[in-house]
């Protein structure tokens, strides 16, 4: 990707189809406490499923079910490996 | 003896409404939390068709967790909790059994209040389907609570449950706290200790400090300070920790119950059993392509239904009430108090009724598109539109409702979770042009421009016009709306964190029947204001009453009214905009809702029945001249500041009604009426003045 961030990758560079194990969820307030609460906490694997069809937001695949999360939301995950896996 | 009260708790989508019907028969009371909007229901348990004596449930809202991040978990902890209403003595605890993996860490949260717990085990049909089945007796060993399984769609086990819940009135004792422990030696011990030791309480207010609504939390003095005294960033990690303990002890209560494998393949993203079927289904609904297209027309229907669907039924509402008035007048004879049963009264019962079809149908849509999971993708495909006005997906179906009518529209914004952002859907609902304000823009354009000439193609004079006045409302409610969420009611894009549900039948009964309650809802609370309204605004029109030979010539009875006097008295600030009195007269019967403006001209120019047929009424209007200068009283430049005027006013006592109703107070009614006015006058001047500026009319 030529417009990679710096920094540790996160769940809003994977592509549809390709999926990572979450490290972290950062930031702080209500947002993130929600993220954690909805299963994204340390060890779990994510998937992006697909966009929706004006690009933003995504739909996720992760502990057996279904939710969609904005890019802006999608940022706050950060994943443990650089390399995204299909 | 003293009730049992059982409070249902559970995950959205999991079928506790459904449920909680089926326990109560649908016999149920609907309430409102003490100073919040979101909505209980109580009622009596029944078994096959027999009130059961001694048992009372409460339906909580439907939560993820109890953490207080909106209104819904703080009302949901707090009900549980005893806090402001009396703590249940039992929670009946719906879990979706082909999501345990998700629905388990309510559960854990719910197990550390200490209450005695019924595990509901729903859906196990759908479950077995999709080869996610749970033995009910090894979640019951594991849990250490009773659990009864369930299918709440058919109502498969619930006379089980039922027996169960009377059985247990009277014994019950509260079990100990289950906490999940914190890890040793971790931030979250640590917090804890300085909060003064582990329990749900410090808990729940750890996590509001972490989610920056302690607010939420309602803490005591004592509490706020040594929450307030943690550190920022060990809050923050004392959150992971809690709730990544939470999960690990989801994971091991899982690979007990010999889901391991399955949770397992969960965890690492390769299956959703549940979601199968629906996956296959969204390839279709949420495509690239076929998504937006499928939404549209979804749309459309919905649109349709309360645009053209509800005519006939509010047109037999009209007729009814035709119907009785001349009924009222053939029985009690002219007079004084005929016209306050026929036109205050009646015609006030009639403004209230009207409503019904719209509210009805608007909410068999949203409940049967909430219910079978579109909802969730229309919010998903429609969210980034959205987003930009601060709102997400969620807004989009109330704005659309607008265009037909306000009064469906913002009783819909219910869907919306944060309350300032529902204030501000509730706000820009009215800027969008309801077909009442079609027969205003009908009648202008009518009377002051050559409605059929041709300015280019197709397109003629009043097509265009009409087009403008849709457009120009569009683009002010978006921007307003924008503006309002970045300044008086300034708050975060709310997040979307959506679940997309899988495709499920919605029980219709369930449906049609939270069409009732908010129909009722409507009629008794919004109706009343409206009736008495209406009753306000016949006495404005008819008092004090002339006799008819008093009347000069070209003079009506109405210009003799209050209504008459404070429309001359408003003239000069009516001047500014190019109207006079009687467009001034005729604003304040149209307070009553906007078409009234018609036929409320129709009594200034003495035409009877202008609201049937106003050809009379335009051509009365064409010829009226000023009697000092001799020009026409009405332009076309005049003609066009009414109905820029029309686009913003809050000319629509129904609204204000809706609004207090919805919003708990007079507060957000009286700003709305308030601003809507000043920004109609404001455009009114600026389209009349500027155009003759620019020397026209």
């Amino acid at each position: 990707m030529p417009f990679q961030k710096k920094g540790p990758p996160t769940l809003a560079q994977l592509q549809p189809g390709e999926q990572g194990r979450v490290r972290a969820v950062s930031g702080r307030g209500a947002m993130t406490v929600r993220l954690l609460e909805m299963g994204f906490v340390p060890g779990v694997e994510v998937r992006v499923i697909k966009r929706a069809p004006l690009g933003d937001p995504f739909e996720l695949r992760l502990r057996g079910y279904h939710v969609s999360l904005r890019r802006s939301e999608a940022e706050r995950v950060v994943l443990a490996e650089a390399e995204a896996r299909g | 003896m003293k009730a049992l009260r059982v409070a249902v708790a559970g995950n959205p989508n999991v079928g506790k409404t459904s449920l909680f019907n089926l326990l109560t028969g649908s016999r149920y009371k609907v309430g409102n939390y003490p100073g919040v909007t979101v909505e209980t229901r109580e009622g009596g348990l029944r078994v096959e068709g027999r009130a059961v004596e001694g048992v009372r449930l409460v339906d909580l809202p439907g939560t993820y967790s109890l953490t207080p991040m909106a209104e819904d978990e703080a009302v949901a902890f707090r009900a549980l909790t005893g806090a402001d209403v009396e703590a249940p003595e039992l929670v009946l605890l719906v879990l979706d059994a082909t999501n345990l993996g998700r629905n388990l860490y309510l559960a854990l949260q719910i197990f550390e209040l200490g209450l005695p717990v019924v595990v509901v085990l729903n859906m196990v049909d759908l479950a077995k389907d999709a080869g996610v089945g749970v033995d009910a007796r090894a979640l019951e060993a594991a849990l250490g609570l009773p659990v009864v399984e369930t299918v709440a769609r058919t109502g498969e086990g619930v006379p089980e449950l039922a027996a169960r819940l009377k059985s247990m009135a009277g014994q019950l004792e509260l079990m100990e706290q289950r906490l999940v422990p914190a890890p040793e030696g971790g931030v979250l011990a640590r917090c804890l200790a300085d909060m003064g030791g582990d329990g749900p309480r410090q808990r729940w207010l750890l996590a509001g400090r972490a989610a920056d609504r302690l607010e939420l939390a309602a803490p005591s003095e004592a509490e706020r300070q040594r929450v307030d005294g943690l550190d920022e960033e060990a809050v923050r990690e004392a959150m992971a920790e809690l709730v990544g303990a939470r999960y690990a002890e989801v994971d091991r209560l899982l690979e007990g119950l010999g889901l391991g494998a399955d949770a397992a393949e969960s965890r690492d993203a390769n299956v959703a059993p549940a979601m199968a079927t629906s996956e296959k289904v969204d390839a279709v609904l949420t495509h690239r392509v076929f998504g937006p297209l499928i939404f549209v027309a979804v749309m459309a229907l919905v649109f349709q239904s309360i645009f053209s669907w509800a005519d006939p039924f509010m047109g037999v509402i009209e007729g009814g009430v035709g119907w009785l008035s001349e009924a009222a007048r053939s029985i009690l004879g002219p007079g004084l108090f005929t016209d306050l049963v026929t036109e205050g009264v009646i015609a006030g019962v009639g403004n209230v009724v009207v409503f019904v079809p719209q509210i009805a149908l608007l909410f068999l849509f949203i409940g049967l598109l909430e219910d079978s999971g579109y909802m969730a993708r229309a919010a998903f495909i429609v969210d980034r539109l959205m987003a930009r006005v601060g709102l997400n997906g969620k807004a989009f179906v109330p704005l659309l409702s607008g265009y037909a009518c306000a009064i469906p529209a913002i009783m819909s914004t219910r869907t919306i979770a944060s309350f300032k952002d529902r204030v501000v859907a509730i706000l820009m609902i009215p800027f969008v042009s309801c077909s009442a304000r079609l027969p205003v823009y009908t009648l202008i354009i009518g009377t002051l421009f050559v409605a059929d000439e041709r300015v280019f193609g197709p397109f003629t004079q009043g097509g265009l016009i009409l087009l403008a006045m849709y457009g120009l409302s569009t683009v002010s409610a978006l921007v307003l709306g924008a503006v309002y969420k970045r300044t008086l009611l300034k708050s975060p894009t709310p997040p979307l964190v959506l679940e997309l549900p899988p495709y499920r039948l919605p029980r219709i009964r369930d449906t049609l029947r939270h069409v009732w309650d908010r129909t009722l809802d409507f009629l008794r609370d919004a109706g009343t204001i409206i009736l008495a309204v209406t009753i306000v605004l016949w006495g404005l029109l008819t008092f004090p009453r002339v006799d008819p030979s008093e009347l000069s010539e070209g003079e009506t009875a109405i210009e003799r009214s209050v209504a008459g006097t404070v429309g001359k008295a408003m003239e000069p600030a009516l001047e500014p905009i190019g109207q006079d009195w009687r467009i001034g007269v005729a604003l304040i019967g149209s307070f009553a809702a906007r078409e009234v403006l018609v036929s409320t001209l129709g009594l200034v120019y003495d035409i009877e029945g202008a609201d049937e047929d106003d050809a009379p009424l335009r051509d009365a209007m064409r010829e009226a001249k000023d009697p000092e200068t001799g020009e026409p009283r009405y332009s076309p430049l005049s003609g066009l500041a009414l109905m820029v005027f029309f686009v913003y006013a809050c000319q629509c006592m129904s609204t204000l009604a809706v609004v207090r109703r919805e919003t708990g107070g007079w507060k957000w009614p009286i700003f709305m009426l308030v601003s809507m006015t000043v920004i109609a006058y404001v455009a009114a001047l600026i389209v009349y003045q500027g155009g003759q500026l620019l020397g026209f009319g």
